[in-house]
């Protein structure tokens, strides 16, 4: 390990003149070079008695000591020159495992400078033995450790180091995984809240249209409800309900706007139109409570709400007899009547004015006979305003609907549904609106009482 | 599909023209609605809303159209929808609106007559 400095061995000499003046020159190398050797060699030597004493100690180790040689030889132990902790090992381990193997290497201790400073070194001592295999002293070399220990240090530290960044990265992982649990948390929070929503919205949704049509004794009913947005409530609304033993009533209606407070419109007019027609089943007057309901409630306020619809009431003609149909409109599309013969007819309700606009309602009515075979239709514009083209101004219109009710007719009520419900499906995006229809209708051979039908 | 709702405001002699350019539907009737808010109509006034450029009317833009005259009612001033394309006077002659409010084949002949009430469409009938 320590390496002699400075002096080359000596080589092979070359020819004779070179090799003498080779060898003058090795020779004169050679000659302080044991002494310098061992004395500048670069790490420390020293030489003990049996119990310590310093006998021989080189320059190198002195200088690195800040000693005196006269202070030093023969005055002093080995251990002298150790920190406390070094002098401890010393005794505790090094002595007793040196007099028992004879030879130690590389054992790491700690001497004291004079300056009082801590130098850290590498020792490896050698007993030497007489002929009689006694101990005469111990040969020791020491080696500077302090750029080594400082290269240990950093070792240290670059491990404190990676294992604090192994820490950070463990509590960044901890944080991450937290947050994502929280993540994890609100999505399901949110899912939860979306479902008590559509829940809630379907709630209100039943209250807005009855769930399904009542038996009509000796005619058929049908509806359809289509929804433009499946997260909205509905702005249309229909109804079928009983005012007596004779007779029956129906509405269907389109408020104006979308969304919560068009629905809260609805079910507001709903309800009233269910309680006036019990009160006076007229059909202009059930309209005429509607609209000084409306008016009365939203009349002054910032956000006037409208609504348009026919409103009707049915006398079914028990064996044989004619139906009598009366309908009343505020601003409503007309209705239509698919008749057994293969026409279509309207049955226009000109004049008559949006509901909840002026304090006194302009009511139009009208009246039909259903026969056998005969179906009124009822329908909210989604229908008649469904784009048939690239622009808003191409709309299907009630001339086109006429058409296809004439070529539909003769139909009963869900046979006319379904036909109508394939006529929407091929609008595709050209029905931006939602859409009710209601189909009332005679059998065209009669039965006592056919299954009301409905798919909202 | 969609086309911004442009509103512009000229002030004349006789109340206030709002020229409605583009789509008054759910999406944009809002901005119809704050011009509406924004105005200051004395009595007497006429409120013109020249509706030549209007390329479509869903049932909010007739609720807002709804609001101007319940606006112009409340301040003791009249409401001439001016110049209404005929997709416009359809709906409006669907829902009987076309008895309510007063229309005017343009906006000049609604401001030009000192005489808010007077001849060229329906007039109101209330």
């Amino acid at each position: 390990m320590c390496r002699a400095g400075g002096a080359p061995e000596p080589a092979d000499p070359g020819d004779e003149t070179d090799g003498a003046r080779m060898d003058a020159a090795f020779t004169s190398l050679l000659e302080d070079s044991a002494e310098d050797l061992y004395d500048s060699a670069p790490c420390g030597y020293l030489s003990t008695m049996m119990d310590g004493t310093i006998a021989k100690v080189n320059a190198t180790l002195l200088d690195w000591l800040g000693l005196e040689r006269d202070a030093v030889v023969g005055r002093k132990r080995f251990a002298d020159l150790l920190t406390v902790g070094g002098r401890l090992y010393h005794e505790t381990h090094f002595a007793p495992l040196l007099r028992m193997q004879g030879d130690l290497r590389g054992i790491a201790l700690e001497m004291r400078t004079a300056g009082g400073g801590r130098l850290p070194v590498l020792v490896s001592s050698v007993v030497k033995y007489g002929s009689e295999r006694e101990p005469l002293l111990i040969r020791t070399t020491v080696f500077d450790a302090a750029d080594r220990r400082a290269y240990e240090e950093e070792l240290l530290r670059r491990r404190r180091d990676a294992e604090q960044a192994r820490t950070e990265a463990e509590r960044a992982r901890a944080e991450a995984e937290r947050a994502r649990a929280e993540a994890e948390e609100a999505r399901r929070q949110a899912e939860a809240d979306r479902e008590r929503l559509a829940d809630a919205l379907a709630v209100l949704q039943r209250s807005l249209l009855p769930d399904t049509l009542p038996e009509l004794p000796g005619m058929e009913a049908a509806v359809y409800y289509h929804t433009a947005s499946p997260d909205q409530l509905g702005g249309d609304f229909y109804d079928l309900f009983p005012v007596d033993e004779h007779r029956w009533a129906f509405f269907l209606g389109d408020v104006c706007g979308k969304g919560p407070q068009a629905a809260s419109l609805t079910s507001l007019t709903r309800y009233t139109l269910r309680a006036a027609a019990h009160h006076d089943p007229e059909p202009a007057a059930a309209l005429t409570t509607l609209n000084t309901v409306l008016h009365e409630r939203y009349g002054r306020s910032e956000d006037p709400r409208y609504c348009t619809v026919v409103f009707g009431i049915l006398e079914p003609g028990g064996d044989g007899g004619p139906t009598k149909i009366r309908i009343a409109s505020g601003g409503h599309p007309p209705a239509l009547v698919l008749r057994a013969d293969g026409r279509a007819e309207f049955l226009p309700t000109p004049g008559g004015l949006l509901i909840g606009v002026l304090p006194s309602a302009l009511i139009s009515t009208a009246e039909a006979v259903l026969a056998p075979g005969d179906t009124l239709l009822l329908y909210t514009d989604g229908l008649t305003e469904a784009r048939t083209g690239p622009t808003r101004e191409s709309l299907y219109g009630e001339d086109a609907l006429h058409a296809f009710a004439t070529a539909l007719a003769p139909a009963a009520p869900q046979e006319t549904i379904t036909a109508l419900n394939r006529l929407l499906d091929g609008f595709g995006d050209g029905l931006d609106d939602d859409t009710a229809l209601l189909a009332l209708g005679v059998p065209a051979t009669r039965s006592h009482s056919c299954p009301a039908t409905d798919s909202p | 599909m969609m086309n911004p709702l442009k509103i512009t405001r000229r002030d004349t002699a006789t109340g206030p023209v709002l020229h409605v350019v583009g789509e008054l539907d759910y999406d944009q009737a809002d901005d119809l609605r704050a011009e509406l808010d924004r105005l200051s109509l004395d009595a007497g006034q006429c409120l013109v809303v020249e509706l030549a450029g209007l390329e479509y009317c869903d049932s909010t833009g007739i609720t807002v159209l709804l609001a101007a005259r319940q606006q112009t009612r409340a301040a003791r001033a009249d409401l001439v929808l001016a110049a209404a394309p005929p997709h416009l006077l359809r709906i409006l002659g669907l829902l009987g609106l076309d008895q309510v409010f007063t229309l005017r084949p343009d906006a000049t002949a609604a401001t030009g007559s000192a005489d808010a009430t007077g001849t060229g469409g329906s007039t109101g009938t209330v």
